[in-house]
C-alpha cells in the first residue's frame, strides 16, 4: 500500500523546537475550515447540538484566550491537543474536554449531581442514575481551570499547588490523585457524592475517600468495594451488585428519582456499543500497514472517552473517528508525527502512559495500554438483573484480575498491537502496581519474548521535570 | 523481679521448629497465615497446625524482598517477600500452605509474588473493605466458609461442628488470659514490662495453641501471686507512652528501644501486632459464618477504611486506651509506604489534640540511618511529656478530658 500524506504542520518536537525556543502555541489553521464546517454536529445526551461551526469558532477564538495552556506545543505537555488537524473528530474531542467546564455549571444549576469516581472503571450506574461520574484526573483538570488565561507553566504551578496541598494535609505518599481529593477538599470544585469502585489497580482511593470524613463540608460517602473472591465468586457478584445498587440509592436521593433497571439496561446497551465499536476501531488500527492515528489519538480510541462527562457526545466523536481511521487505511494515511516505520510501544500500568509526542520524536510510536483498554475488552450481559451482570463485568475486567491472568491477558494484547516492547509505568505513590511491577513485566516478558522497562513517573499531570522519564524513554526506543 | 514462666516461653518457641518438623513427618499439615483476619479457630479445627509468618527489623531481608517487589512498598510486606526468597525461616520453610487475608492489599500483593515465584501453595481468604454493611458482612461469612472448604480439600480435612467448638473455646481463654497479662505491665509498680508481654503475644505465631494457652495461664497464676489478682491500672512518676499505627512485628525494635533509652515508659499498643487482635472476638457458634461475623466485631485493621468518624471503633479504641492507661502522649509508627496507616497519622493526630494528648509521627522504615533523627525527636517528645507532667502534676490533661 502506498503512503500519502496528508498537509500536516511541520511537526514541533524537540529536534524541531531546539531546546530553548519556545513554540508558538498551537493553531487550527483556516486552510482546514471549510472542509471541517461540514463534518457532524455534536448531540449531547439532553439532545442538544452544537455545530461544527460553534466548535470551530471555541476552538479558534475563544479556547485560546481562555485555555492558553491547552494550546501549548511544548513535547513536555503530555496532554497537549492532538496536532493531527486532518482528523477532524480530534478537534471535537478538544472541544468536549474545553468546555467540561461549563457544561458541568450548567449542569449543576438543573441539578445534576457530580460524583468523584474511580478512573479505569465503567459508569453506567452513576449516568443511569442521572449523575456525571468524574475520575480523579478529570477533576484535577476541571480544578486547574477554575482559573483562566493561564499559560502552561502557571497552569502547572496551580495544579502543583493544589496537589502539594493535599500531599502536606493528607500525607506526601500520596498519588497524584490526591490533588482531586484536595480540590474538592477546599472547595475549589465542588462534588454532590465521593462514590467510587474501589478495584486492585489503585492503593490510594479507598484512603483518600476516607480523609473525607473529617472534612469541614460533609460530602456523601460511598464505597463500591472489589472483592477479590477467588474461592466464592457468586459471593463476590452478590456482594458488588448490593454495593452498586446501594450508589444508585446514593444518586437517587440526590436526584429526588427513582432510578429503573430499564433505564440501567439501557445505559449498559449504550456502554456495550460505545465499546464494541472502540474495540472494532483498535484492532483495525492495530492490524494496519501504516498506522493512521499517532499514540495520542490512538490512545483516545482505546479508552472510555469520559472526559466529555456525556456518553452520548463521546459516542457520536467515536463514531466520526472510526469513520476518519477507515478512510485512513483505505488511503494508507499515516498519523500525524509518526516516522515511516516507527517502533511499537505497549504500555501496561496505571494511570500513566508515555508522553506520546517525545516517544514519536523517537521514532516510535505508543500502540496500546491496558489500563481503560481493559474495561473496554468486556461487555455487559444486557438481559436479566442489570446489576448482577454488571458486578460480573466488573470483576471480569483484565486488568483487576490476579497478576498472572492480567500477564496472560497483557501479553495477548501485546501481541495483537504487534509490539516490539513493554514499558510497565506506575505512578509515585500508587503501592498496588508498584508491587506486582516486576512480577508483571516477567510473566509477560516470559509469554512473548520481548523487552521491557519498567518506570516510576512522579510528574503525572505535569509538564517540568519529566527530563528522567523522557530520558529513559528515550534509551529504552533506542535500544529497540 | 524476674518471673520464672518467661524462660518456658523463650525455650517453647525454641523447640517449635523441631516439633513443626517431626508433625509434618507425622503426617500433619501447618499452615502460615499472614495478614490480619485469617481466623485461625478455623485452621486449627481442621487438624492443622496453625502458625503466623511475618516478622521485621532485619534489612538484610528487605533488600532481598526488593528485588521481588518494589522499594515503594512497605518494609513489612519487602521483609516478607524476602522471608519467601530466603526460605530459611522455620516457620516459612515449614508451611505447607500459606493463608493470606486481603486485610492489607499489599500484602495480597505479597500472595501472589510467593505464589509465582516461590511455588508456594496459597490460600487467599478476602475480607470486605466495606465490612460494616449487611453485603460486606454476608460476603466474609462466605469467604471464611469457602476458606475452610478449600484448606479442607487442600488437606483431605473436613470442618467438624465439635472441633471447632473446641478451637473457639481454646482461642477464647487464650484472649481472654492475654489480655489479663497485658494489664500487669501498666501499673504503677509492674513486676512484668511492657516488651515482655510483646514478647509473650509474639510466641503465639509459632506455639501450638495448647501449649500456649497453658503458659499464658502460668504466667497469668505467677503474676497473680506477684501483683495480686487485679492489676490496678493508675499514674506513675514515668512518662506513659502509647504506641499506635503500623506493625511492629516480631524483630522491629528500633523505635521502642529508642523510646526506652530515653525514658519513656510504654504502656500500651493499639498496634495489629500487639493488643487489638485478642479484643473483642466473640464466636457466637461453632460454624465458620459466626466466626467470620466475631472476626469483623474485632477493633478493625486499619486497611479498612471507615467512612463515618464518629463510629469508627478503631478511633474509640484508641481514645479509651488513652484514658484508661494513662498515657501521656502517643507516638505514632508509620512505615514508609504504609498507606493504611500513614493517611490517618494527621487526622488522628487532630482527634487526640482535641483531649489534649499530643502526638509524635515517627514515619521510618528498618534500615539504622534514621536511628539518630529518631531518637532526636523521641528525646524531644518525652522531655515535652516530662515538662508537662511538671507544670500540671496529677492535674495534667488528660485522662479527665477524655471523651
Amino acid at each position: 500500500m502506498s503512503t500519502a500524506t496528508f498537509p500536516h504542520p511541520p511537526a514541533l518536537g524537540r529536534a524541531a523546537t531546539g531546546i530553548n525556543r519556545k513554540p508558538p502555541p498551537f493553531q487550527y489553521p483556516e486552510e482546514i475550515k471549510a472542509d471541517f464546517l461540514k463534518t457532524r454536529d455534536i448531540v449531547f445526551q439532553d439532545g442538544r447540538r452544537v455545530t461544527a461551526a460553534e466548535v470551530w469558532d471555541f476552538m479558534t477564538i475563544e479556547a485560546p484566550k481562555r485555555f492558553p495552556n491547552a494550546f501549548s506545543q511544548s513535547t513536555n505537555f503530555g496532554g497537549r491537543l492532538s496536532q493531527d488537524v486532518r482528523l477532524f473528530s480530534s478537534l471535537k474531542r478538544g472541544y468536549l474536554s474545553l468546555t467540561l467546564k461549563d457544561r458541568l455549571a450548567e449542569s449543576r444549576k438543573k441539578g445534576v449531581p457530580i460524583v468523584l469516581v474511580q478512573g479505569g472503571q465503567s459508569y453506567e450506574p452513576y449516568f443511569a442514575a442521572g449523575a456525571i461520574p468524574l475520575r480523579p484526573g478529570v477533576i484535577i483538570g476541571w480544578a486547574r481551570g477554575q482559573q483562566e488565561g493561564l499559560n502552561l507553566r502557571q497552569n502547572d504551578v496551580r495544579g502543583n499547588d493544589i496537589l502539594e496541598h493535599g500531599r502536606r494535609t493528607i500525607t506526601i505518599e500520596a498519588c497524584n490523585q490526591i490533588a482531586a481529593h484536595a480540590a474538592v477538599a477546599e472547595g475549589i470544585v465542588d462534588v454532590d457524592l465521593i462514590a467510587p469502585y474501589l478495584c486492585l489497580r489503585c492503593s490510594d482511593m479507598a484512603y483518600l475517600v476516607e480523609t473525607h470524613r473529617n472534612k469541614q463540608k460533609e460530602h456523601p460517602l460511598h464505597l463500591v468495594d472489589h472483592p477479590i473472591s477467588r474461592n466464592n465468586p457468586e459471593g463476590g457478584v452478590d456482594y458488588v451488585a448490593e454495593g452498586l445498587h446501594k450508589l444508585v440509592e446514593q444518586i437517587d436521593k440526590l436526584t429526588g428519582r427513582k432510578t429503573t433497571d430499564e433505564q440501567l439496561r439501557a445505559a449498559i446497551r449504550q456502554r456495550n456499543r460505545s465499546h464494541q465499536l472502540s474495540r472494532k476501531l483498535v484492532h483495525l488500527l492495530w492490524q494496519a500497514d501504516v498506522l493512521p492515528l499517532n499514540g495520542s489519538d490512538l490512545r483516545a480510541a482505546s479508552v472510555q472517552f469520559d472526559s466529555a462527562g456525556d456518553t452520548t457526545a463521546s459516542f457520536g466523536v467515536l463514531e466520526e473517528l472510526y469513520d476518519e481511521v477507515t478512510e485512513r487505511i483505505k488511503n494508507g494515511v499515516r498519523g500525524q508525527g509518526l516516522s515511516e516505520r516507527p517502533k511499537r510501544l505497549f504500555v501496561s500500568g496505571s494511570c500513566v502512559g508515555a508522553n506520546s509526542a517525545q516517544v514519536e520524536d523517537q521514532g516510535a510510536v505508543v500502540v496500546g495500554h491496558d489500563d481503560g483498554w481493559s474495561q473496554i475488552c468486556v461487555d455487559v450481559q444486557e438481559e436479566g438483573d442489570p446489576y448482577k451482570n454488571l458486578a460480573r463485568s466488573i470483576l471480569s475486567f483484565p486488568y483487576e484480575l490476579s497478576t498472572e491472568a492480567r500477564a496472560k491477558w497483557t501479553a495477548e494484547q501485546v501481541r495483537q498491537s504487534r509490539a516490539d516492547g513493554i514499558l510497565f509505568m506506575y505512578n509515585w505513590g500508587c503501592n498496588y502496581q508498584t508491587g506486582v511491577a516486576r512480577m508483571l513485566a516477567d510473566a509477560v516478558k516470559k509469554e512473548t519474548g520481548l523487552p521491557t522497562l519498567t518506570l516510576e513517573v512522579g510528574e503525572l499531570a505535569r509538564s517540568e521535570g519529566v527530563e528522567q522519564t523522557a530520558n529513559r524513554v528515550e534509551s529504552f526506543i533506542e535500544m529497540l | 523481679m524476674s518471673l520464672s514462666t518467661l524462660p518456658k516461653f523463650k525455650a517453647a518457641v525454641a523447640a517449635r521448629p523441631a516439633e513443626l518438623e517431626q508433625a509434618r513427618k507425622n503426617g500433619r499439615k501447618v499452615v502460615g497465615w499472614l495478614n490480619y483476619n485469617t481466623p485461625e479457630e478455623i485452621i486449627h479445627a481442621l487438624g492443622l497446625i496453625p502458625v503466623q509468618l511475618g516478622i521485621g527489623g532485619d534489612d538484610k531481608l528487605v533488600d532481598l524482598g526488593g528485588s521481588f517487589i518494589s522499594t515503594k512498598n512497605c518494609v513489612y510486606v519487602r521483609e516478607t517477600v524476602g522471608l519467601f526468597a530466603e526460605n530459611k525461616n522455620p516457620l516459612v520453610a515449614l508451611s505447607d500452605i500459606i493463608a493470606v487475608d486481603a486485610t492489607c492489599l499489599q500484602i495480597y500483593r505479597v500472595a501472589e509474588l510467593i505464589e509465582y515465584y516461590f511455588k508456594r501453595d496459597v490460600v487467599i481468604l478476602d475480607v470486605p473493605k466495606n465490612p460494616t454493611t449487611s453485603e460486606g458482612r454476608t460476603y466474609f461469612q462466605k469467604e471464611v466458609a469457602a476458606f475452610a472448604r478449600v484448606l479442607g480439600e487442600k488437606t483431605g480435612t473436613k470442618l467438624g461442628t465439635a472441633a471447632l467448638q473446641k478451637s473457639i473455646d481454646l482461642y477464647r481463654e487464650i484472649r481472654a488470659t492475654v489480655q489479663e497479662i497485658y494489664r500487669y505491665q501498666a501499673v504503677a509498680t509492674p513486676v512484668i514490662t511492657w516488651r515482655e508481654v510483646r514478647d509473650v503475644i509474639h510466641a503465639r505465631y509459632s506455639l501450638d495453641p495448647v501449649l500456649y494457652l497453658q503458659l499464658v495461664k502460668e504466667l497469668r497464676d505467677e503474676l497473680h501471686v506477684l501483683a495480686g489478682a487485679t492489676p490496678y491500672l493508675e499514674d506513675s512518676p514515668e512518662v506513659r507512652i502509647m504506641i499506635s499505627g503500623s506493625i511492629l512485628p516480631p524483630g522491629d525494635n528500633k523505635l521502642i528501644q529508642l523510646i526506652e533509652s530515653n525514658g519513656g515508659r510504654i504502656v500500651v499498643d493499639d498496634t495489629w501486632s500487639g493488643l487489638v487482635p485478642f479484643l473483642y472476638v466473640d464466636v457466637k457458634a461453632p460454624t465458620p459464618e459466626a466466626v467470620a461475623e466475631a472476626y469483623l466485631e474485632r477493633v478493625p485493621h486499619g486497611a479498612l477504611p471507615h467512612l463515618d468518624l464518629k463510629s469508627d471503633r478503631r478511633l474509640k479504641l484508641q481514645h479509651e486506651l488513652v484514658k484508661e492507661y494513662h498515657v501521656d502522649g502517643v507516638i505514632y509508627h508509620t512505615l514508609r509506604y504504609c498507606d493504611p496507616y500513614t493517611f490517618k497519622a494527621n487526622e488522628t493526630k487532630e482527634l487526640l489534640k482535641q483531649i489534649k494528648i499530643p502526638l509524635l509521627e515517627i514515619h521510618t522504615e528498618y534500615a539504622g540511618s534514621d536511628i539518630e533523627a529518631i531518637r532526636t525527636r523521641a528525646e524531644a517528645f518525652i522531655e515535652l511529656l516530662r515538662n508537662r507532667r511538671k507544670k500540671f502534676g496529677q492535674q495534667k490533661p488528660k485522662a479527665a478530658a477524655v471523651a
